[in-house]
């Protein structure tokens, strides 16, 4: 019996059809908790459970950061750019400045995502 | 150069997208690019945040790392407010938790008393009862708890 009151009343989003009761699917964080390094033996139930949270909180936050950069800038769009210098303006986002930085290569790990100097802007609500 | 299983090695953009949204203000945009950067963000921090937490666990001779792990490692990498926030939250999955498996244990149990003898019958609805107004104050824990998340969200700065 599962009792979707919950979790639904812990997310902003509450429970649908597709989100399911956590911000981020489990497996997934489970697949990204096994690749993050050699120690990483065996991972108990509730550790992505509390990391969907924790990361939720992450990705609010630094949204928040950086779309006080857009403002600042007299903007409504929020850029990359915006991420960038919201990273670079907090001391514990340290870990995240080779992500944002133009140079990709430098992170050998994290190639792979293509970013065109001609970036389509796809401009969503 | 790019890798075709890309998206599975990293957080779906529509979960990151979806949060980005309720954020910020109606009329705020959100160019591709910023969300792809945010997709990976989110994905490097599980992985931060994970090693930070073996790696205590490795040191300690412990082959598991558990919710606690998880919060001390985001006390130690500097997110405390998170740290703080996520030691309640793991405390109410675990009550939410360990009263879900003793119901279903009581609910197993009084069909066994049932079973055999009817008189004992009475004894276990009133059993049952207790577990499921104990269920809805945690829920009404948890819808406080939730209510108190959003609100707290200023004092992260």
């Amino acid at each position: 019996m599962r009792q979707a009151g919950i979790y639904s009343a812990i997310l902003p989003g509450g429970v649908s059809g597709k989100a399911g009761p956590h911000s981020f699917p489990l497996a997934r964080i489970k697949k990204i908790m096994k690749k993050s390094g050699d120690d990483v033996k065996m991972i108990s139930g509730e550790a992505p459970i509390v990391l969907s949270k924790a990361c939720e909180l992450f990705v609010e936050e630094i949204t928040r950061k950086a779309w006080m950069m857009t403002m600042q800038g007299k903007r409504r769009i929020l850029h990359k750019e915006d991420v960038a210098s919201a990273v670079i303006a907090t001391d514990i986002y340290d870990f995240l400045v080779n992500m944002v930085s133009d140079d990709h290569s430098a992170n050998s790990e994290h190639e792979g995502l293509s970013t065109t100097p001609a970036a389509i802007m796809d401009l969503e609500r | 150069m790019v890798d075709h299983h890309e998206h599975e090695r990293l957080l779906p953009i529509a979960n990151v997208g979806r949060i980005m949204k309720q954020i910020l203000p109606p009329s705020a945009k959100v160019s591709k690019e910023a969300k792809e950067t945010l997709q990976e963000c989110a994905t490097e921090f599980i992985s931060f945040v994970t090693a930070e937490a073996s790696g205590k666990c490795h040191k300690e001779n412990r082959k598991t790392a558990n919710g606690d792990d998880i919060c001390w490692a985001l006390s130690s990498l500097g997110f405390d407010t998170y740290a703080e926030a996520m030691l309640r939250y793991l405390y109410k999955y675990r009550e939410f938790e360990r009263k879900r498996i003793n119901q279903s244990k009581l609910a197993s149990n009084q069909e066994d008393d049932q079973a055999s003898t009817p008189t004992s019958g009475s004894n276990g609805r009133s059993n049952l009862q207790q577990p499921e107004k104990k269920c809805e104050q945690t829920t009404a824990i948890t819808f406080e708890f939730g209510v108190l998340e959003k609100g707290q969200s200023s004092k992260t700065n």
